[in-house]
Parts: C-alpha cells; structure tokens; sequence
C-alpha cells in the first residue's frame, strides 16, 4: 500500500511549484479579455514570385517591424502565421486605422525622368490635375466646414461641362449616378496614371535611401518629406538631375504608381545635377501623412505587396466584461461539478474535487509557463476540459462501487477500479486528442487557442485523474477511521458479508 | 440485488434492458435525423441563406461593428432603421484605386432595449469603420469607446476558415475513425462512426432550425464544437462498448443482445453520469459565459446530450444486427 504514497511528495512538489509560476509570471491574456486590436495581413504573390515563402514572409516581417517601431506603439507584436500571413497586435489600441494604412501599402518610392517629347502633354495634365485638386480640396474643407458649422468659404468652381469632356479624353468611364464629387476622384486618378506613363522607367528607388524626415513649408501649412540617400542613390539622383536639367522635362516621384510630385530641375545643375546626396518631396501634404509617409520610407518598402484581411477590434470595458462572465463561467461550472460529485460519489468525490483543483491549479501554472495566450475560446476550451476531466473519476468511481457491490473489499475495489476504468479513459482521451491536433493544424488563431486549452487539459486530467486522485484516496485509506466503505456507497447497495 | 451473494454470482439479470425499448429508439433517432435533414434542405432552399447552415461573418466576410450607447438610467428610443438610412447616406473616405464599399444593405441591429448596436456590413477598412461610428454617433448620441468591438473579415479569409474548418472536420473524423479501427474491431468502429455522424448530423440540424427561425448563424466556433462533440461521441460510445468486449468471456452463452443489455445496463449510470459532469460546466458558460460563447456553449450541451443519448439507445441496439452473421 505504500509503494504508491511516493507520489504525495511528488504532487506537493507540483502544487507550490504551480503557485510560484503563477506567481512570478502572470497569465497572459489576448486582446479579446484585455482589450485592443489585431491585423492580419495576407502577403500577396507578385511579379516573378508565384507562391510566398518563408523567406518572402521574413523579408516583408523586417520591413513591418520597422514600420512599427517608427510608429512608436507600445507592446506591440507582430508574428508570422503559416506561410503567407503576418499578425499584428496592438494592445489598447480602438482605433487601427493609422497602422492599417502605415502596414497595408507597399511604399515603393521611384524617381523618375520625364520622357522627350512629352513636355506639351505635361503641362495640359498638371494644369487639369491642379484644378481637380483644388476643387476637391475645396468640398473636402467645404464638408468639414458644415459639419462643424462654420460658414462655407468661396468656391472654385469646375464647370460640368469641362469635367465630362476631360473624363472622356482620358478615357475614363463614368458609372451612371455618380455624384460630381466621384467623378473628380476618378479624372485625378485617371490624370495621375497617364502622368507616370509620361515618364521612363525608375532609376533610383527608395532602396537607396538611408533617411527619412518631414518639415513644415515655410509658406503656409502644407508639409514636406526630406530624404537623405546613400552614396550610391546620391549619385544616381545627381545623374538623373542633370540629365533634365535645363530642360522643360520634369522629375517624377512616383509613390505605389501614383505621382505624388513633380518638379523641375534648373539650368544651373547641368554641369552636375544636384549633389549633397539629399532631396525633398514637396506634395502638399498634411502633418500626419507627411509622419506617415516618413515611417514608411524610414522601414523601407515592402518586396511583397500585403493585403488586410482580418481586423478584430475589442473596447477595454469588453474585455474586461469578457474576463468577469468566463471566470464566473469557470467557477460556477466548477462549483456545480463539485457539488455533484460530493453527492454522488461521497469521499471520493470529496478526494475527486481536491484532485479536480490541482488539475485547475496545473493548468493555469501550465498556461503561464508555456506561455498561453488566453482567449475567450482557450477558456471555453478550459472549462471543457474540467468536465472531461471528472468523466475519468467518474469511470473510475463507478468502478469502485461495482466491485464494493459484488462484494470485494474496500482496497482491493479501489485498486481494480482504477485499473479496470483504464482502458476507457485512454481510449477518451486519445480520441479527445485527436481532435485537438486536427483543430490545431488546421484552424486559425480563434480555434487554435480553444484546441490549446483542451489538449493541455486532456492531457493533464490523465495525471490528475489517475496519479492524484489515487495518491490521495489512497492516502486516506492509510487512516482506519476512514476505511468504511459506507463512505463510499449508500449501505443499502452494500452486500451483507461486507457491511 | 442487495443479497446477491458475492461468491456465486450467476448470469446477471439486468434491470433495464434496453434492447427492449430498440424500437423506439430507433424511431426517436430516425425522426430527429430526418428532421435535421429536412432543417439543412430547407436552409439549403431559401434563397436568403443558400447553404445548408447559415453562414456567419467569418464565413462570409464582411465587418461587424457591436456599439453600446452611453446613457445614463434609460436609454432613448433608437430606430433601427433610421440608423440604417444615416450609414447609407454615408461618404466613406476613399481608399486608393479601390471603389467604397456600397452601405446600403447594411443591417441594423438594436438590443438591450436600445443600449446595444450591432451593424453589419461589407468589408470595411479600419477607417471607413471609424466612419461608420462616427455616423452611428451623430444619430444615436454619446456611444462608449469602451465597449466597441469592430470585426473585419476580409473575403479571402472568409474562404479560407470555410475550407479549413470543413478540412479539418473530416481529417478529424477520419483519424478518430482509424484509431477506433485500430482499438477495436470494424464493426465497433463502424458503429461509432455511425454514432458520431447521428450526433454531429442532429446538432447541425438543430443550427440549421435555429438559422431558419431565429436567424442565428454558424461561425468557425460552431465547427469547433461539432469537432469536439465528434470526440466527445465516440468516447462515449466506447465506455460501453469497451463494457461488451470485457464481458465478452464471461457471458459468452448469452445471445448478442442479451450481452448488450448488460453492458448497457452496467454503463447507464457511468455513461449519464459523465455527461452530466460535462454538461454541467457548459450549464455554467450559457448562463454566465457572455454572448461570445454562447451559442458555441449551446452547440456543445445539444452534441454532448444527443451523444450520450447515441451511445445508449443507438449504438448498442444496432450492435446485435450487425453481429449475427
């Protein structure tokens, strides 16, 4: 009888162990129970590349961690998931707009030399893409102005006319009913392709940049990008200058295939082009594109594009709402277990419980030491397993009684009870087992935190139930006071020889 | 049985045999089967849900936005569709060379006697879903920043968590059917599998009644549940099965049937037992577990029950028709 009491040592052991892990390293819960946002970002086959790989997921994580670091969030985590997906985390964030823009864009920066021959057509786009722009820039102060109240300012007008025979010289097609405001988006954009067709191919790239910064145009509120580049960049920039200097070509920057600005290079640099191995980009911007738009340059841009495809955003209050109704979830499930199995069962059931609360006890410890996030799924997954992990005493239990009915003694039940219930409970588990992989092979984050959850626990009611509940009925049994079986069954089920 | 005498225990007799009540066993499960079938076809068939459960946001795609508004004591009255209009009439700020989304199908969901919002719409970028709450505000007054949730499942994932929750679920069938192959004999496991396509068939069944009547909807949890429930099921059916080839020696004068009724009555109160002790913690997440969790709570309780009910009225009760060779 003794052999087995080794594991008392063993289970105490554990038991401290577990609370100082708790201790010492908190759990860690995930953005549902604490609040924040996720990004998930696809990275997208493109160009020569046909299928992505860990290597182009690597590539495209170095530059997004820059980026990240330039937008200066705290605690923030970014992780690759499976081949082709990356996983932003941004604890306490409500509002991933800013990220999902800095992230989402491939920030592919391009200078580019102005075509020969072109200059006449040139100037007829800038001209339509200034007046666009300042027609828009006018409804757009025009809407925040009536939103906020204040009086509108005077208008620049486009005539109707004008715009539709524009729209038809670009060759844009205009859906039927699309406001005034729609159809200026599409000619700016349709103005803005043809421009950079005007120009020849990039040169110079944002691959030969070693800094970016912004600063405010001394006239006005408007915002510029400064760019410094390293030796090889300032002597293509210099080469690229030169070769339009003078002329009435202009100089492309051309950011994700949009021209975002034009400018022309002056007769005095065409001894050398335009050296100091630095530029800026003047392209209207606000001060917070402007800080964005230097982030990006800053991290680089991305070899793959990426794509959104998931954003899940949690308020802190709901969070911490989902906190207080899975933790009630946990201990009122808990409870009722409890409760029936002390009805049930008597003093194994009693035993069971204790064992039941080590089993708890372990698998937060378990949780906080590997780590696992916890999510709302992982603690359903949690509470899950509490149920599944009474069902092997239960097994075992019944056993008990049956062998108690028959007749057998008291030690000698215990004992074929629990080898006897064995091979059912395995059987449970490695198919419960099962499951688990193949919802963690195959699932996605949500899922995989509920198959996490359930296979730690599944595997840890093995001990418990078997190892735990043993040692400690076994240990009770080493007291006489306790060896009745009445403390075991109702004595009416007992046959008369034992009783 | 409480004077049996412990040395000569003869055949035993046992108190409920269940192969007695076979026939209305069978008829019990028949119905609810056909019923579940009757519930997928007909979800199948509606032209408003077109598949045989009706999907949710991560199977769909699309952007979900749960608000809670800020009042204090009662809240004023909220018209949904009014809501409705406001977003519709919505400008979203423009994405680069991408039309905006068209709002006008948006749904508008007010609860908690007008407390709580929750819209649905296309897939949103994170700024034109700040958009949205912000017209939502303009209509509905101070909202709590707090107490927002906004989920975007873009149409690319929407496919992929659709086939990768279907993969899933028959990888896992498959590999609990070749471990009870394994365990056991084939038509055990033949059995079981018959078990667990009865337990998870019925579950979807009661879903697809749920989609059609309440409108509730299935997302990558409910799979989760059916694939749990699926391991959940065979585990049941062992317990009893594991009883049979025990007995198999001791009783083996019996016919198959009276095997099974002992089997069955050895195992009744383990097997109710059992799921009582897993429905129990489940009864604690419905009630208490918040509205995330709900639903998958629900699917898990309705597997776990009909799975116990599977292993005692259906799986023993075919055993004796598959045996007698």
């Amino acid at each position: 009888m003794a052999r087995q009491l080794w594991a008392v040592p063993v289970i105490a052991f554990l038991a401290i162990a577990s609370v100082a892990a708790l201790v010492l390293l908190p759990l860690q819960l995930g953005l549902d129970l604490r609040g924040g946002s996720q990004l998930t970002l696809q990275v997208m086959p493109a160009g020569s590349i046909k299928t992505v790989g860990k290597e182009q997921l690597e590539a495209v994580k170095d530059v997004l961690d820059r980026r990240i670091n330039g937008l200066g969030v705290a605690e923030s985590t970014l992780q690759t998931v499976g081949d082709d997906q990356l996983v932003l985390q941004l604890p306490g964030e409500q509002d991933p707009s800013r990220a999902a823009k800095v992230l989402g864009t491939t920030a592919l920066l391009e200078f580019r030399a102005q075509k020969p021959g072109t200059e006449q057509e040139m100037t007829g786009l800038l001209k339509l893409k200034r007046q666009v722009q300042a027609v828009l820039n006018q409804s757009r102060a025009k809407a925040a102005a009536t939103a906020s109240g204040e009086p509108a300012a005077p208008q620049v007008e486009i005539e109707a006319e004008d715009l539709a025979r524009s729209l038809q010289q670009l060759g844009v097609e205009v859906p039927p009913g699309s406001s005034e405001r729609d159809q200026l988006e599409l000619l700016l954009g349709a103005v803005n392709t043809k421009i950079v067709a005007l120009y020849e191919p990039a040169t110079l790239t944002g691959r030969d940049l070693t800094g970016a910064g912004r600063q405010q145009q001394q006239t006005g509120k408007a915002w510029d990008v400064t760019l410094s580049f390293n030796s090889e960049g300032g002597r293509k920039f210099a080469e690229l200058t030169q070769g339009i200097a003078g002329t009435r070509r202009l100089l492309g920057i051309v950011l994700d295939g949009r021209s975002i600005s034009e400018a022309s290079v002056g007769p005095e640099f065409k001894p050398a082009g335009i050296t100091g191995g630095g530029a800026s980009i003047t392209g209207n911007f606000s001060a917070e594109e402007a800080r964005d738009l230097e982030v990006q340059l800053r991290g680089g841009s991305l070899p793959l594009p990426v794509k959104l495809i998931e954003v899940r955003t949690v308020g802190p209050s709901l969070g911490a709402e989902n906190i207080r109704s899975s933790l009630l979830a946990a201990l009122s499930g808990l409870a009722l277990v409890a409760v029936f199995m002390v009805v049930v069962y008597r003093l194994p059931g009693l035993v069971s419980v204790l064992a039941l609360s080590l089993y708890a006890l372990f698998n937060l410890a378990i949780y906080s030491l590997i780590p696992v996030t916890l999510s709302l799924p992982g603690i359903a997954g949690f509470i899950l397993s509490i149920g599944m992990a009474v069902d092997a005493n239960v097994l075992i239990f019944e056993r008990v009684k049956e062998e108690l009915r028959a007749g057998n003694t008291l030690i000698r039940s215990i004992d074929t009870g629990f080898s006897l219930a064995f091979s059912s409970i395995l059987d449970g588990h490695v198919t419960g087992l099962i499951s688990c992989v193949a919802l963690f092979a195959l699932g996605t984050g949500l899922v995989k935190g509920f198959a996490v959850t359930l296979a730690i626990g599944l595997l840890l009611s093995l001990f418990t139930a078997l190892t735990c509940t043993r040692t400690l009925l076994r240990l009770l049994m080493s007291y006489a006071a306790l060896r009745r079986p009445t403390y075991f069954l109702p004595a009416a089920q007992l046959p008369a020889s034992a009783s | 049985m409480t004077t049996t005498a412990p040395a000569a225990t003869p055949l035993p007799s046992p108190r409920f045999r269940i192969s007695r009540y076979r026939r209305l066993a069978w008829w019990g499960s028949g119905l609810a089967c056909a019923l579940s079938v009757v519930g997928l076809v007909l979800c199948w068939l509606n032209p408003a849900i077109g598949a045989p459960l009706r999907p949710g946001l991560d199977f769909t795609g699309g952007t979900q936005i749960q608000l809670e508004r800020r009042c204090d004591g009662v809240c004023g009255r909220l018209d949904a569709s009014q809501v409705q209009r406001r977003i519709a009439a919505l400008r979203l700020p423009e994405q680069a060379g991408e039309a905006p989304p068209n709002l006008a199908g948006t749904a508008v969901q007010v609860l908690d006697q007008g407390r709580s919002l929750v819209l649905r719409l296309p897939d949103l970028k994170p700024e034109q879903a700040a958009a949205v709450i912000r017209a939502v505000e303009a209509e509905a007054g101070a909202l709590n920043p707090t107490a927002t949730s906004v989920n975007t499942i873009g149409p690319t994932l929407g496919d992929q968590l659709l086939k990768g929750s279907l993969i899933s679920l028959l990888v896992s069938f498959a590999a609990i059917a070749a471990y009870i192959t394994f365990r056991y004999d084939r038509v055990f496991a033949a059995l079981a599998l018959v078990c667990l396509g009865h337990d998870v068939l019925i579950t979807c069944g009661v879903f697809a009644w749920l989609g059609l009547i309440a409108g509730i909807e299935v997302d990558s949890l409910f799979a989760v549940s059916l694939i749990t429930v699926a391991g959940y099921s065979v585990t049941d059916t062992v317990v009893v099965f594991d009883r049979i080839r025990e007995q198999k020696t001791a009783l083996s004068g019996l016919p198959v049937s009276e095997q099974v009724d002992v089997a069955v009555d050895a195992t009744l109160t383990r097997s109710l037992y059992t799921s009582l002790t897993t429905l129990l913690p489940l009864v604690g997440l419905i009630f208490f577990g918040g509205s995330t969790l709900y639903w998958f709570a629900v699917a898990l309780a309705i597997g776990i029950a009909v799975g116990s009910w599977s292993s005692i009225g259906v799986a023993p009760t075919l055993l004796p028709l598959f045996s007698r060779r």
